[in-house]
């Protein structure tokens, strides 16, 4: 297994996979990138979105007269301005979404209507002008009090505000703790989060001449919007275009539809103009989906010599007040549960509840990030009574190659164990440890994690072209959107080692549902894996064919070619040294399409969709590992926390772009840290107030100390040249790696996220592990 | 009410009315078409709108348009000169320093404007300076890793 430090010393394998290349979007540092609110048509408007200022109400009614009449004002609608069709996002039974309300506000922000203006200042003096009548609901705002008998009911199609509720059963627990040397019991909870892209929401829509809604949107989807507008609209597939932009952050934010997505479409169909909606940073922090809160009972049964025997967990996700992709992300928290580590007995009890208040939605992790926290923090107070070094339980404990998870994920190459040993001797565990410095403490965590996942039913797949020019020069096209993840640039790369080009002969066309193949979207940590092996099909294709045209030309077996620079021209070889370059073997080629060799690839893993009634599956066909360690010093009297030293240790496969995987193991962990530390929401009867960046604070330049990122490479077979996902790794195992720390610095668990010095302070005083 | 301000921008004269209300982010924006510099937030929070203003790093997005009237100004566009990068440019693309960009014009312009009072800075000054310019997406790292190797 090869271990490749923050150099990124490149066992030269590869001529261009592997390599530390400069990123190919240079035009993010000229100035010259367009994000979504940098595009200005002629005729465009602004549009705006009225939002409720209740937790809870009947719309009794809506008058938009006054606001119709306002000079400027071409548009005002309402829900019965639509087809009164619910977003799919998840897909029956779980659909409890209009675009904009039909009868009832369900949380402080939800959209009521929508105004389309000439500018911006009328846009927003004509939302003053709409009337709405509302009939005041109790609200609840906790989701252990929302399922209670006489609490208020949110949404009428399900009982006690239960969206949904699962048992698992992955083994037998009761047999477990019957044969547990130790029996362990806690409680954690874990708070919201917000996403934070330093972009706030944006996007335009325009119908053309042929009818067509052309659409540019901060998005990590073109294909789930694509989806999602064709839907409500009732408009084929091929009439709905989204549009390449620059986008500025996701983390989940923007996986699936957004709401400005679908207003702004119906704005510009109502109005015949381009429509452009940016939001507010309130807006992008009050109304934008959330990590899910979550409280989290743990129960572990383990022998003394600190195997685990049986793991019982009950999740109780706080929803807000839709679904969203709420009961998909409990969903997988409760196999994550069941796949950290080697454990046999699982059992985990979910329930997803509704409340009054913002909408939990994909982020980072995906629920992976609070049961870590749960199971990594845990492991520490169980290591101590154990007597046992953190480290070494975990490593005794690590999941290996060849196993099978109780939820059925299928572990084939996986180096955990190399992480734990490499994350310990970076930070210098062993020495500080035994140094018991006062204050200072150390604390590390592990992660399982998946690269890409079959969880929707259509599927779990990327399409690229590779076309090749009679020039030489190389296009790969996939619909992947490089939310900042590099993926134009590493994907470029595998196209470019495949064909023996260097990268800057190497075009990339993405996230265009017009002109690219489709991909299912920049989620899951999937897109270096799925897209990746798509587009190294593609590549292969094309080889192929420039290979066969070559073959003629030269009047060699095709099988004895070569593909190397020839006086500075790429070129075909043959064994005696004659050569044609690769724009001459294109057109010999008897498959090209007018003068270009088009290679296609599409890429499906051999995966389960996960079954929902089970809540089984191997659901990918690589998963990936990491350890992070921490070390800390808590000052007692503030319960502040500083960071001294961060390291990150990443099963990630083979590397196609070094610095592209250390940017998100690095990236990953400051945002865990904001997770961990600081992040936190305060709420006034279901309104966010702390709905800027002032008030909600994330890691500034001054909160980071140095982060070492170490890549491991544990050789997967099925990866595009051994690569595996590290989109969201970064952030999941930081938060329980910081509470280790604390518990090493002062003898207290803190059970209850973020690690602010309120929370820290309070556990050292009352020298227990607090929750809430 | 409008009133005329001059402004130089990247080393052109602008002669513009404005309302009072309006910010030098607005007008370098929407009237001079110069969108490298993005709003990320409106309220002075987030630096994703840092301009140097009279060789100050400044949040555009507080100032008013009519108190800047006669300043120079300089934008993420200013630095590419004659069609070539400027140093920090290049050290950014070097090192990976950005991965959505949307940060990037301020932490650009925030690196300028230290490197241009102080070119040697220490790996504190160089945090202390782009404390402003917060970044979701690189953890800092390899903002600050560039900055440094502009240096030596």
């Amino acid at each position: 297994m090869a271990t490749r430090g923050k150099g990124g010393i490149s066992l030269k394998k590869f001529a261009v996979v592997g390599e530390r290349l400069p990123n190919v979007d240079w035009q993010k540092v000229s100035g010259q990138a367009k994000y979504c609110n940098d595009l200005s048509f002629p005729n465009m408007l602004w549009g705006k979105v009225l939002r409720s200022p209740h937790p809870h109400a009947l719309i009794r009614s809506i008058d938009t007269s006054e606001a119709q009449k306002l000079p400027g004002v071409e548009a005002v609608i309402t829900a019965k301005d639509t087809l009164g069709i619910k977003y799919i996002v998840m897909g029956p039974p779980f659909e409890d979404k209009y675009p904009l309300a039909v009868d009832k506000v369900r949380y402080v922000g939800d959209e009521i209507a929508a105004v389309a203006a000439i500018n911006e200042e009328v846009a927003q003096l004509a939302l003053d002008l709409i009337k709405v009548e509302y009939e005041l609901l109790p609200a609840v705002f906790d989701p252990e009090e929302a399922v209670k008998e006489n609490a208020p009911v949110i949404h009428d199609h399900v009982s006690n505000n239960i969206a949904a509720k699962a048992e698992r059963n992955y083994g037998n627990v009761e047999k477990g703790f019957a044969e547990s040397d130790y029996i362990f019991e806690d409680r954690f909870v874990c708070q919201a989060q917000s996403h934070t892209c330093i972009e706030p929401r944006s996007c335009l829509s325009f119908f053309d001449a042929d009818g067509c809604l052309n659409m540019w949107s901060s998005t990590q989807s073109p294909y789930f919007i694509r989806k999602e507008l064709a839907h409500i609209l009732s408009m084929p597939i091929s009439k709905v275009k989204i549009h390449r932009v620059f986008v500025g952050g996701g983390f989940g934010a923007r996986s699936k539809i957004c709401e400005d997505e679908a207003i702004s479409a119906l704005l510009a169909q109502k109005t015949g103009k381009p429509v452009k909606i940016t939001l507010t940073r309130e807006e992008e922090m009050a109304t934008t989906r959330i990590r899910h809160p979550m409280v989290i009972y743990l129960k572990t049964g383990v022998k003394k010599d600190g195997t685990f025997v049986a793991r019982y967990m009950k999740i109780i996700t706080e929803n807000g007040a839709y679904n969203h992709t709420g009961p998909a992300i409990t969903g997988f928290a409760a196999m994550i549960a069941a796949s950290l580590y080697r454990v046999k007995e699982v059992k985990v009890d979910t329930q997803t509840v509704y409340t009054n208040k913002h909408v939990g939605g994909p982020f980072r992790g995906y629920g992976n990030p609070q049961v870590t926290f749960a199971i990594e923090s845990q492991l520490d107070l169980i290591a101590n009574k154990l007597g046992i070094d953190p480290v070494d339980i975990r490593i005794h404990n690590a999941n290996r190659p060849g196993d099978v998870t109780p939820c059925g994920w299928v572990i084939k190459s996986c180096g955990l164990a190399e992480c734990l040993e490499k994350a310990r001797d970076e930070i210098g565990w062993r020495e500080k440890r035994a140094a018991n410095t006062p204050g200072v403490g150390l604390g590390i965590a592990s992660l399982i994690h998946c690269s890409g996942a079959y969880v929707y039913a259509d599927g779990d797949f990327s399409a690229a072209f590779v076309k090749v020019y009679h020039d030489g020069q190389v296009e790969v096209s996939c619909g992947s959107a490089d939310i900042g993840t590099w993926s134009n640039t590493t994907l470029s790369q595998i196209a470019a080692e495949v064909l023996g080009v260097p990268l800057k002969d190497v075009t990339m066309l993405s996230m265009d549902t017009e002109s690219t193949p489709v991909d299912m979207g920049s989620w899951g940590s999937r897109t270096i894996f799925t897209a990746g092996n798509a587009v190294l099909k593609a590549a292969k294709d094309s080889k192929e064919q420039i290979l066969e045209g070559a073959a003629k030309l030269l009047k060699c077996e095709a099988s004895l070619l070569n593909i190397r620079e020839v006086e500075g021209v790429v070129s075909v070889v043959d064994p005696k040294g004659s050569s044609v370059s690769l724009g001459e073997a294109v057109l010999a080629s008897s498959s090209r399409i007018g003068q270009s060799v088009y290679g296609r690839g599409h890429y499906e893993p051999d995966t389960e969709l996960i079954n929902r009634q089970f809540g089984t599956g191997n659901i990918a066909a690589a998963y990936t590992f990491a350890a992070q360690a921490v070390e800390l010093s808590v000052e007692q009297d503030t319960g502040k926390v500083k960071l001294l030293n961060l390291v990150g240790a990443h099963d990630v496969g083979q590397a196609i772009n070094p610095i592209a995987v250390e940017g998100q193991i690095e990236g990953g962990i400051v945002q865990g840290v904001g997770y961990g530390l600081m992040e936190k929401h305060k709420y006034d009867n279901g309104r966010v107030v702390t709905a800027s960046l002032m008030d909600y604070k994330i890691p500034t330049a001054m909160d980071i100390p140095h982060i070492v990122p170490i890549m491991v490479d544990s050789e997967d077979k099925e990866g595009p040249f051994g690569a595996k996902g590290v989109g969201e790794p970064g952030l999941v195992p930081v938060a329980p790696a910081l509470a280790n720390a604390v518990y090493n610095a002062t003898g207290v668990l803190v059970k209850n996220l973020p690690l602010n010095p309120e929370n820290v302070f309070f556990a050292i005083t009352e020298g227990k592990g607090v929750s809430e | 009410m409008e009133t005329e301000i001059k402004l130089k921008v990247n080393g052109h004269l602008h002669e513009i009315k404005v309302d009072a209300g309006r910010t030098i982010l607005e007008v370098l924006r929407q009237d001079l078409g110069l969108t490298g510099t993005k709003e990320g937030c409106g309220t002075g929070d987030c630096g994703a709108c840092t301009v140097i203003l009279d060789g100050k790093p400044v949040n555009s997005c507080l100032v008013l348009a009519v108190n800047a009237d006669g300043s120079e100004i300089t934008t993420v566009e200013g630095l590419t000169q004659d069609g070539r990068m400027h140093a920090l440019q290049e050290s950014f693309l070097k090192h990976g320093a950005f991965q959505c960009g949307f940060c990037t014009p301020g932490m650009l312009m925030s690196g300028k404007a230290l490197l241009d009072k102080n070119p040697k800075p220490s790996e504190l000054e160089i945090r202390q300076a782009i404390a402003g310019n917060l970044c979701r997406c690189t953890g800092y790292a390899k903002v600050v890793q560039a900055i440094q190797d502009v240096i030596s």
